[in-house]
């Protein structure tokens, strides 16, 4: 049986980093990693097997054989023939590409989870600090499910009255305007959102609209209007009240996990 | 004595409850609990409770939803005056209508229960349970497949058949009779834009297309083409075409006037057995023949139609994405182009979708402007813009009608901030009409075509129009359905208050139009999000350059270390031998 | 003992009707401008039959008639003013258009037979105005002006029709239908303007008024009957009908005087 070269067992673990980055790490198990994080990464791995391979010199010379028979050996002429002429065809080409692309317009950086301020405000009024405000029609649920009933339905009116133009009919961000927005309308279907965030936080966003965005959450660009011109205090609620009885995601309280 | 009347009297009592049960369980339909549950919870605020198309939604949207108690239902695959299917009703509540506000329930609602909505739906609507007979489906076979020659056919009967006098010459939904359109209903409608398919309500396929003809658009002003109202039904493709000759000459000769007599009397004997049909007599075999013969030629000439309405969408819709939809100028050494120069067919419109502005009062729930495409050239000194948007109707001016309510005066605006920021976290102004951080803005009106005011806008309610106006060079059109205006300015001005451009600079771009037959008046428009705009900058000669430099540094390197290797080698085989 | 049982079985017979009436108005409320229909129709010889006529006046301020705006096919449709035909009121205040029937006929004579039932569209308006079409009986649309119209008549009982007449389409009939309905509205989607009505109607007692305001109803089978009236901008008597009691050979003056609904 022939043995495997060094040459091509350091070549395999090369390239099997590199995919292991690209589609494995960034792709099976979480988001797409950045060209720049792996170009690192990447380095990392060459200087490894570098420094692996020349820790003694027989090793080296074990490793270079490939590369030694591949330049010089007459056995390997057609090997030789097809690396010379690849290898500049390849980088030719790498170097156009680059050249040649459009610059991309620069990103929008946005903070989709802004901080939002220490009071909750309905206009100029002061309801609460953020973290104690709570909806005060919450305690319905358990105390007169009747009367949360009324509640949970006037916030589905709310709700389709006024926000599924855009939220969509589903409440998945998708409705009939989202198309033309950006950044996208909220997605209340999305695990990630309603348990993530109090009924105050939603308050806020509500009341106060894109315009109330801290700079960090890009307020010029949002579409969401300031409700509190358009809805009383008890419509707001009984709304945040409606998305999650729609969507039978609860609001995180807090001091969860005490 | 006593016992026996009270023994009568609870026979009467009970004759009297047993009659009023039977009326009131014949008012209650037959309902299936479950669907009620699901469309109470689902449908209803839009449809109602009772499917009158009332729900608390409906007075904003428009199309309306459906009010389900008269059985008009618009997407159907039957016969004109027929009922819809099962199915029908069922892919609508799965796919949505596009273009409208009805979503697909397909994610959303279970089979079963989008099954058990279509079952409660038709509670609403008494003829459901009284057809004893299915409804009369639309055939689909002998397609015709699309090709340039069946367009070119489908496009002389869009003329002759009157299509052209609702959805306009070329398709835009511009035709004469577009702006008093109104539904069953006494709503306010609009005729299709045939050449924006993706809005269509029942899908943009060809059958689709070829259904909705033969079937007419029930409640909507849409007829139904099918049958006998089809153009010379009875006849040949051959005595079609002669006796359309003959019908279009001022007066004929009395030869000609025998000949289209006979032809008419050929129609007429097929359009009576046509009439015997839907009136539900049965036909001789006869007649039968004959009334097969004519529809043959009915459905041929429909899948003709068809295609030509395929043929006038793009194949599918314009790429909407945002972050890749950067409207780039390209560069050009010489002039820039005029108003339909045809330098600018050599280059691809970036798309920008409009909505409805309902963030401020008064809002636009219902636009009917889809989309503004750009296009954009540049050269050393000058940049030039071309704006395409469909508006089905020209308003130049303000008028008041009793029926259609006020229309107000076409226009469109586009929206730059004054400075471009200066990196992805500087901050840009609001995206609707500027706010803190004012936004520099040319404001076209469609009854100065030729004209556009510089404004500086600090929000809406915060405009002023540019004391230096800078010397733009604009026109506009308005042609068949479409507004184009082509807009150049110097790419640097004197004004401080104008936006300067400087080549691959990135500049927010955004969009506002205004539809004025659909009310659309000041605030109350269409509005884009802030898009990029960016003057392309030259592509630079360094890419043919550099690579060939490339290829030749790595040969040169490839043979230098093998040149390199060999010498080594020499020299360790003369150490060796040495030794 | 046997009257008071028979007028309990009254009473409660009352009651019971009582209950379906209101069932039945509850339901349908928005029926109320449509026209009675008989259960049922028996045609039978009338020989000897009493005559019903009278005069439709219009009281109150007549509105003045709207000119309406011809936006399109000037050449054809603006060749003479048109005006809006829901108020036609002429000399003495005499209201044409108003439909004029017997709610409850149960048998009578028969319609007259092939009758003409033709709606023109010359210069791109309906004529006539109100038309009674008997149930079965084919409509012959006339189109002699060379522009495209399409008929579209808003029926709910019986199928919906919506049909493009082009252009070179002399003569479109349409087929008959088989329910009593009415009045349903017709309009021509392409010329906005153009509006008219047809009741399809099961038995001939019905007429509309002339110029004159005038009616006749003939042949009608000595008896009592409820006659009922319809008029597009005046409503109609559906909840107080005149009761006339006819003589066999004799004749019935009955005159209305309308109000403009609220």
């Amino acid at each position: 049986m022939k043995r495997i070269s060094l040459f091509t067992i350091c070549f395999i673990i090369f390239i099997g980093s590199w995919v292991f980055l690209q589609f494995v790490i960034g792709g099976v198990i979480s988001k797409p990693i950045p060209n720049s994080v792996i170009g690192m990464y990447m380095a990392l791995v060459l200087v490894a097997i570098l420094v692996h391979v020349s820790v003694e010199d027989s090793r080296f010379l074990e490793f270079l054989r490939p590369i030694h028979e591949t330049l010089v050996d007459d056995k390997y002429r057609v090997r030789r023939l097809v690396l010379v002429i690849a290898i500049p065809v390849l980088l030719t080409g790498f170097t156009y590409t680059n050249l040649a692309q459009k610059t991309p317009p620069p990103g929008d950086p946005r903070d989709a989870h802004p901080t939002p301020p220490l009071e909750l405000k309905y206009k100029d009024e002061v309801i609460e600090t953020m973290q104690k405000a709570q909806n005060p029609y919450r305690h319905y649920e358990k105390d007169d499910p009747e009367a949360f009933k009324s509640h949970v339905e006037n916030g589905r009116r709310v709700y389709y009255d006024n926000c599924f133009y855009c939220h969509g009919d589903h409440l998945d961000g998708q409705g009939h305007f989202a198309h033309g927005l950006q950044p996208l309308p909220a997605n209340f279907q999305d695990p990630g959102i309603i348990p993530n965030f109090q009924e105050s936080f939603f308050f806020w966003r509500i009341s106060k609209g894109g315009p109330g965005l801290p700079a960090s959450g890009t307020p010029w660009n949002s579409a969401m209007p300031v409700w509190e011109d358009h809805l009383t205090q008890e419509e707001i609620w009984d709304v945040i009240l409606f998305l999650s009885d729609y969507t039978g995601y609860k609001y995180r309280t807090f001091g969860e996990g005490h | 004595m006593l016992r026996k009347r009270i023994v009568l009297l609870s026979i009467l009592l009970g004759f009297t409850l047993f009659i009023s049960i039977q009326v009131f369980t014949q008012e209650a339909p037959e309902v299936s609990a479950k669907g009620k549950e699901v469309y109470e919870e689902s449908c209803a605020h839009c449809h109602g409770t009772e499917g009158r198309g009332d729900g608390s939604a409906a007075e904003n949207l428009l199309p309306k939803p459906r009010d389900f108690t008269r059985g008009l239902y618009k997407i159907r695959s039957t016969e004109s005056g027929e009922l819809p299917t099962d199915q029908d009703l069922f892919e609508i509540i799965t796919k949505g209508m596009p273009g409208s506000s009805m979503p697909g329930w397909e994610t959303q609602l279970k089979t079963d229960e989008r099954w058990e909505v279509v079952s409660y739906i038709k509670t609403f609507y008494d003829g459901f349970k009284e057809s004893e007979t299915p409804p009369r489906q639309i055939s689909l076979k002998d397609k015709i497949p699309y090709s340039d020659e069946s367009v070119q056919i489908g496009k002389g009967l869009y003329t002759d058949l009157g299509c052209i006098e609702c959805h306009g010459n070329v398709g835009r939904g511009d035709g004469t009779s577009a702006p008093t359109l109104t539904d069953e209903w006494g709503f306010r409608t609009w005729p299709a834009n045939l050449a924006e398919n993706w809005n269509f309500r029942g899908g943009s396929d060809t059958e689709d297309i070829f259904k909705r003809f033969i079937g007419g658009i029930a409640g909507s002003p849409m007829p139904a083409f099918e049958g006998d109202s089809f153009l010379h039904f009875g006849l040949t493709s051959e005595e079609s075409k002669r006796l359309s000759v003959m019908e279009n000459k001022d007066e004929m000769t009395p030869d000609e006037e025998e000949e289209s007599g006979k032809l008419y009397e050929k129609m007429d004997e097929a359009v009576l057995v046509a009439l015997d049909r839907v009136e539900g007599t049965e036909l001789t075999p006869e007649a039968q023949k004959m009334y097969d013969d004519a529809m043959k030629i009915v459905y041929e000439k429909s899948w003709h139609l068809a295609n030509y309405v395929k043929s006038l969408s793009p194949e599918k819709r314009p790429e909407t994405a945002i972050g890749n939809n950067v409207l780039r100028s390209q560069y050009m050494a010489e002039d820039l182009p005029i108003l339909g120069d045809e330098a600018w067919d050599t280059l691809q419109e970036s798309y920008y979708p409009l909505v409805g502005q309902v963030v401020i009062e008064p809002r636009q729930f219902n636009p009917t402007i889809d989309s503004v495409r750009v296009k954009s050239f540049y050269n050393d000194t000058e940049v030039a813009f071309l704006f395409t948007w469909d508006d089905r109707t020209h308003n130049t001016e303000v008028e008041e009608n009793e029926d259609t309510g006020t229309s107000y005066e076409d226009g469109i605006a586009i929206q730059f901030p004054v400075k471009p920021p200066k990196g992805p976290t500087d901050e840009k102004p609001y995206f609707l009409w500027g706010g803190k951080k004012a936004v520099y803005v040319w404001q076209w009106k469609a009854s100065a075509q030729d004209q556009i005011t510089e404004l500086t806008v600090k929000g809406v309610n915060n405009v002023t129009v540019q004391e230096m106006q800078g010397d733009l060079s604009v026109k506009g059109e308005y042609n068949e359905g479409q507004y184009r205006l082509w807009v150049k300015r110097t790419l640097a001005t004197d004004d401080k208050k104008d936006l300067q451009l400087e080549s691959g600079v990135f500049v927010p771009i955004a969009f506002s139009a205004w539809d004025g037959a659909n009310g659309d008046n000041d605030i109350k428009r269409v509005i884009s999000s802030w898009y990029s705009f960016v003057l392309e900058p030259v592509p630079s000669s360094r890419r043919f350059i550099y690579p060939p430099i490339v290829a030749l540094l790595t040969v040169g390197f490839l043979f230098g270390l093998r040149g390199f290797v060999l010498r080594r080698n020499a020299v360790s085989v003369e150490t060796d031998t040495e030794q | 003992m046997k009257t008071k049982l028979l007028t309990s079985v009254a009473i409660l017979l009352v009651c019971s009707f009582g209950l379906i009436v209101f069932a039945d108005n509850h339901e349908k409320s928005d029926e109320m401008e449509k026209l009675v229909f008989p259960k049922a129709y028996t045609v039978k010889a009338v020989s000897g039959g009493g005559k019903i006529s009278g005069v439709i006046k219009f009281d109150g301020e007549v509105p003045e008639m709207k000119k309406l705006e011809i936006t399109k096919d000037e050449a054809v449709c603006g060749a003479e003013d048109k005006f809006d035909q829901s108020v036609v009121v002429g000399e003495d205040k005499a209201l044409k258009n108003t439909i004029v029937y017997l709610m409850d006929i149960s048998t009578g004579k028969d319609f007259e037979k092939n009758p003409k039932i033709e709606i023109d569209q010359k210069g791109c308006k309906f004529s006539p105005h109100v038309q009674i079409v008997p149930v079965g009986q084919r409509i012959t649309m006339l189109n002699t002006d060379k522009v495209n119209h399409n008929v579209h008549i808003f029926s709910t009982i019986n199928k919906p029709v919506n049909k493009q007449q082009t252009k070179t389409r002399r003569r479109m009939p349409l087929a008959g239908v088989k329910k009593a309905e009415g009045p349903v509205e017709v309009k021509c989607d392409i010329h906005g303007w153009m509006k008219a009505w047809i009741a399809y109607v099961p038995h001939p007692y019905f007429a509309v008024t002339n110029e004159k305001g005038e009616f006749t109803l003939e042949d009608v089978p000595a008896g009592t009957y409820k006659l009922g009236y319809w008029h597009e901008a005046c409503g109609s008597n559906n909840k107080e009908p005149v009761t006339v009691t006819v003589a066999a050979g004799g004749e019935v003056k009955q005159d209305f005087t309308l109000k403009l609904k609220k």
